[in-house]
């Protein structure tokens, strides 16, 4: 391991170090009608843990996809911006003693997860771990999402946290990793036997169910806990991810089709059941019926996007407090992507999807040029993770889809998500840094 | 393989941030106006709280209401109780009723009555402008129509019946709605007080007070059987002096004439009828009309269906009027003879509004077209200093309209003349000749009008009717027709036709006979 230059992240990553202090500035300018810029602490914490990112990367020699840290950094730093910009007491920690603000407190964990990603892309130079355990791995996700079902916190209707001392995380956003592994790890492994094979249920070709039983079992003990424990979101995104790597494996529409009908059947059912599940979907179909109840959030946000208008509020100028309290309470975390839309207008907007689709575009790049299925597959899951995830919260929030409670990654505010969408960013730039050293070598072999 | 399986997920990838770029296109551009301007927007409802609302004017210019922003809250002040339920009130805990109500969103300013300028606002997100308003009424004789009333419950309308201009509108009793506007914590005591007070002040009873009206009601039967051709001015009922005495039977119930005191029965053709409010003689009409044209002349006259003052989209809604029990939000066809003969003299299930009265009235002025009544005359740039009076710059005017017919001209001018008879004829001046403009300092004038006594049960004492219109020799001249109840107040004869025709020559005095 030798150090590598990556001048192309460097020259994308510099403009944050004058954007996001200036964000900072102009929010806190706007907000107190001054010209004190306010304090600087978190945005050049937060700059210079970026520049230390990119400086680590390039110690333990990773030579992986230059793109994906600068994507990362300018979601984060949008992020960080609207978050230090919101009142700092409405979420936050409190640990050792000391009361942690919101913007602190992200900065925090956005350190813990840059460190969990350079860890990955600089020491993970073998997968085997990963594949050869993926029952270990799926077995210990599950039992992981049992004991947080069975003796974790419920916070707003839902049990997913678990606490070690003051600091909460949600093993919800590591078994999302952990599942992407094992499906990754299964299908890579009976990938040949799985095109092959079909059998014929009227117009529809089902796959050899034999070889798929374990996955689906493993799949449907996670979905049953997911739905149990009411976290819709990510039931949906579980789903899509199972549905993504199924459809990336076998280059099957009709299993795709298939699941979709059955995750349309079970919706229905889950409609007719849980009271919770109504409520979403009724507010969904129309939240104008009852704006100061029910469907408040959804209008709030919908009031927000229209508000920021082509160009947005300007940083700091929008988001009108109702009476001392924010518009939308679930602001930092569920609507985040109202809030920028609101502020930057349908061009930050754009700008911020643009970033994901930059993301995730430059995740199946690396998936396509992965040197075997595994790591190919691994890629797939790992990306299309964060372009669902990204896809239903924010479609949630423009009203395609009923809300459900999933953050926007890199953007939202939370340690779990954020740690976990770095520890995807490390393995993506792990997988990318063994196809551009292999293919080195292959050329140097010719 | 799988590297082409990816490259067909980038496509679905692409098209779904595609789908959510369109729903934010849609919400943050193309639906952005709709979503601003809901009423529970809080953007909305922080403006109302904190910008300037424009004011309002009477006819002369006289300011009525106005708005002072202090301390971030947009305090309005009334100047005229008696104008309280027309205007009604504008209050951030309480919403707003009435004119304010109605002209909301040209008052703050939220629409620009210029659809050009509006789209511009738009466009440049302009701080919304409010406008002013300037009404039909004049301050003098609303008022004056207020003191006439004085301390007694009831109601006085009148419109110009050419125009549909409504030239007063008088409910009592009224209550001063100042205190409803203003800070939120102190408009829930105003508003509790007069929510405790006796005799209901917040009924508009000129639009929503429902009374039977008794006799003035032969006016529509008289009209009604005359158009249809039911009738005649020369018709008479060869049993109806008899029956005078000894009462009608229709369907084996008696219909009892009322106390016709100095006057003698005699067979009455439509005049003298008409003169000495002849009951039996009014039955025998509706009789011969029938229930289905009964219903029909109803309806043409405004009966049986909302109306509003002003126009659909900014009017202010009055009652239904009734001639039969209410049915799906019209009349329900007559039970039997018995009722239609009773509705035909104004008793049975007949409910009416005041402002449906004064339209009838209009109506036989108007050559039997119903005017569409109006308030607000225009609409002006908002004046910085109200009290100075409106801005010369009027942004837009509104008019009444030609109205609908109801009936022709001709008998128009048949029941006008039998209404002038019933006011001076020589039975008739003993009755509503209370209401004769020229007993109020206003000469070369005949009046046309006509009394009602509403009997409302045992115990109870009559409500006081009366309705007419003035100048009366010529159709053309009338300038002013009236409808006034007083509840309870006795005989139309002693209470309400000297109000109307106090009100009406009050009127003749400020604009002149000429009109």
């Amino acid at each position: 391991m030798h150090a590598v230059p990556r001048p192309l992240e460097l020259r994308l990553l510099l403009p944050l170090v004058i954007l996001v202090p200036l964000g900072f500035a102009v929010t806190h300018i706007a907000q107190t009608s001054t010209l004190d810029p306010g304090p600087m602490a978190v945005a050049i914490g937060y700059v210079g843990l970026m520049l230390g990112a990119h400086l680590a990367l390039r110690l333990v020699g990773n030579r992986g996809d230059e793109l994906l840290l600068p994507c990362v950094a300018t979601m984060g730093g949008i992020g960080i911006v609207m978050l230090n910009r919101l009142p700092q007491e409405l979420l936050g920690t409190d640990a050792f003693g000391v009361r942690f603000g919101m913007a602190t407190t992200q900065l925090l964990w956005f350190g813990v997860g840059v460190s969990a990603m350079v860890l990955l892309a600089g020491r993970f130079r073998d997968d085997g771990v990963l594949r050869h355990y993926k029952y270990t791995w799926a077995l210990a996700g599950t039992l992981l999402l049992v004991i947080t079902f069975l003796f974790g916190r419920e916070v707003n209707g839902a049990r997913l946290w678990i606490f070690l001392g003051p600091i909460g995380f949600q093993p919800g956003e590591a078994i999302k990793v952990v599942l992407v592994i094992f499906i990754a790890g299964y299908l890579a492994e009976k990938r040949t036997l799985l095109a092959g094979a079909s059998a014929r249920i009227g117009p529809f070709s089902v796959p050899p169910l034999p070889y798929l039983l374990p996955m689906i079992a493993i799949f449907v003990i996670v979905m049953l806990v997911v739905v149990v424990s009411r976290d819709l979101g990510t039931a949906l995104l579980f789903m899509g991810i199972f549905l993504t790597m199924l459809f990336v494996a076998t280059g099957r529409r009709s299993y795709v089709l298939l699941g979709i009908l059955l995750f349309i059947a079970g919706s229905f059912v889950a409609y007719n059941l849980f009271g919770h599940v109504r409520i979403r979907v009724d507010n969904w179909i129309d939240p104008f019926v009852d704006p100061s109840d029910r469907g408040y959030q959804t209008v709030q946000a919908l009031y927000a996007f229209g508000r920021g208008g082509l160009f947005g509020e300007g940083l700091g100028q929008g988001l009108p407090t109702i009476s001392g309290h924010l518009p939308i309470p679930a602001l930092p975390t569920d609507f985040i992507f109202a809030a920028v839309a609101e502020e930057l207008g349908l061009i930050g907007a754009f700008a911020l999807l643009a970033l994901v689709m930059c993301l995730v575009f430059r995740g199946l790049r690396t998936a396509m040029l992965a040197r075997d299925d595994f790591s190919a597959m691994l890629a797939v899951g790992l990306t299309v993770s964060l372009g669902l995830q990204t896809l239903i919260i924010a479609a949630g929030n423009v009203k395609l889809v009923p809300l459900t409670g999933i953050t926007f990654p890199f953007v939202s505010y939370g340690g779990s998500s954020l740690l976990a969408c770095f520890v995807i960013v490390g393995l993506l730039l792990a997988i990318s840094h063994r196809s551009v050293v292999d293919a080195q070598i292959e050329g140097r072999g010719q | 393989m799988i590297a082409t399986n990816v490259r067909r997920l980038s496509v679905y990838l692409l098209l779904a941030f595609a789908s959510v770029s369109g729903a934010l296109v849609w919400w943050q551009v193309l639906d952005a106006q709709a979503l601003a301007t809901r009423q529970d927007n809080p953007q909305v409802i922080a403006t109302r709280r904190s910008l300037p609302r424009g004011s309002v004017f009477d006819s002369q210019g006289r300011m009525l209401a106005s708005s002072v922003v202090t301390d971030g809250i947009s305090r309005r002040t009334y100047t005229d109780p008696v104008f309280t339920h027309l205007l009604g009130y504008a209050s951030l805990r309480f919403g707003a009723t009435g004119v304010e109500r109605a002209w909301d969103d040209v008052l703050t300013g939220r629409t620009d009555p210029n659809p050009l300028r509006d789209l511009l606002n738009d466009i440049l997100a302009r701080q919304p402008e409010p406008h002013d308003l300037t009404l039909t009424i004049d301050q003098r004789l609303q008022d004056f129509a207020a003191a006439q009333l004085g301390a007694d419950r009831g109601a006085v309308v009148a419109i110009d019946p050419r125009t549909g201009a409504v030239l007063a509108m008088v409910s009592n009793p009224t209550y001063d709605a100042t205190g409803f506007s203003g800070d939120p914590a102190t408009a829930q005591a105003a508003f509790d007080a007069v929510a405790g007070a006796a005799d209901n002040p917040f009924l508009d009873r000129s639009r929503q007070g429902h009374y039977t009206p008794g006799s003035i009601m032969k006016v529509l039967t008289a009209s009604a059987a005359l158009d249809a051709g039911a009738i005649t001015p020369q018709t008479t009922f060869t049993d109806q002096p008899r029956e005078e005495v000894e009462g009608f039977v229709v369907n084996g119930f008696t219909i009892r004439e009322h106390d016709l005191a100095p006057v003698a029965p005699a067979l009455w053709d439509l005049s003298p009828a008409l003169q000495v409010s002849s009951n039996i003689y009014f039955a025998h009409v509706g009789l011969e009309l029938g229930a289905a044209r009964y219903l029909d002349y109803a309806r043409r006259f405004g009966f049986c269906q909302a109306l509003r003052i002003g126009s659909d989209v900014r009017g202010l809604p009055i009652d239904p009027s009734y001639v039969s029990a209410r049915a799906d939000g019209g009349c329900a066809p007559f039970r039997d003879e018995v009722e239609l003969a009773s509705a035909a003299f104004g008793q049975a299930a007949v409910s009416v509004t005041p402002m449906q009265m004064a339209l009838m009235a209009a109506t036989i002025a108007n050559h039997g077209a119903v005017p569409q009544p109006y308030v607000v005359r225009d609409l002006r740039s908002h004046a910085a200093t109200p009290a100075a009076g409106p801005t010369d710059s009027v942004l837009e005017s509104y008019g009444g309209g030609r109205g609908n017919p109801a009936i022709s001209s001709g008998v128009a001018d048949q029941v006008r003349r039998a209404m002038i008879d019933a006011v001076l004829g020589p039975i008739g001046k003993l009755y509503a000749g209370a209401g004769d403009v020229t007993r109020f300092g206003v000469s070369g004038v005949q009046t046309a009008g006509k009394t009602g006594t509403a009997e409302r049960g045992p115990g109870l004492k009559p409500h006081s009717w009366f309705i007419g219109f003035a100048p009366a020799q010529d159709a053309a001249l009338a300038s002013i027709a009236v409808a006034v109840i007083v509840e309870g107040g006795g005989s139309g004869s002693g209470h309400a036709a000297p109000i109307g025709g106090a009100v009406m020559a009050e009127w003749l005095k400020l604009v002149g006979t000429g009109g």
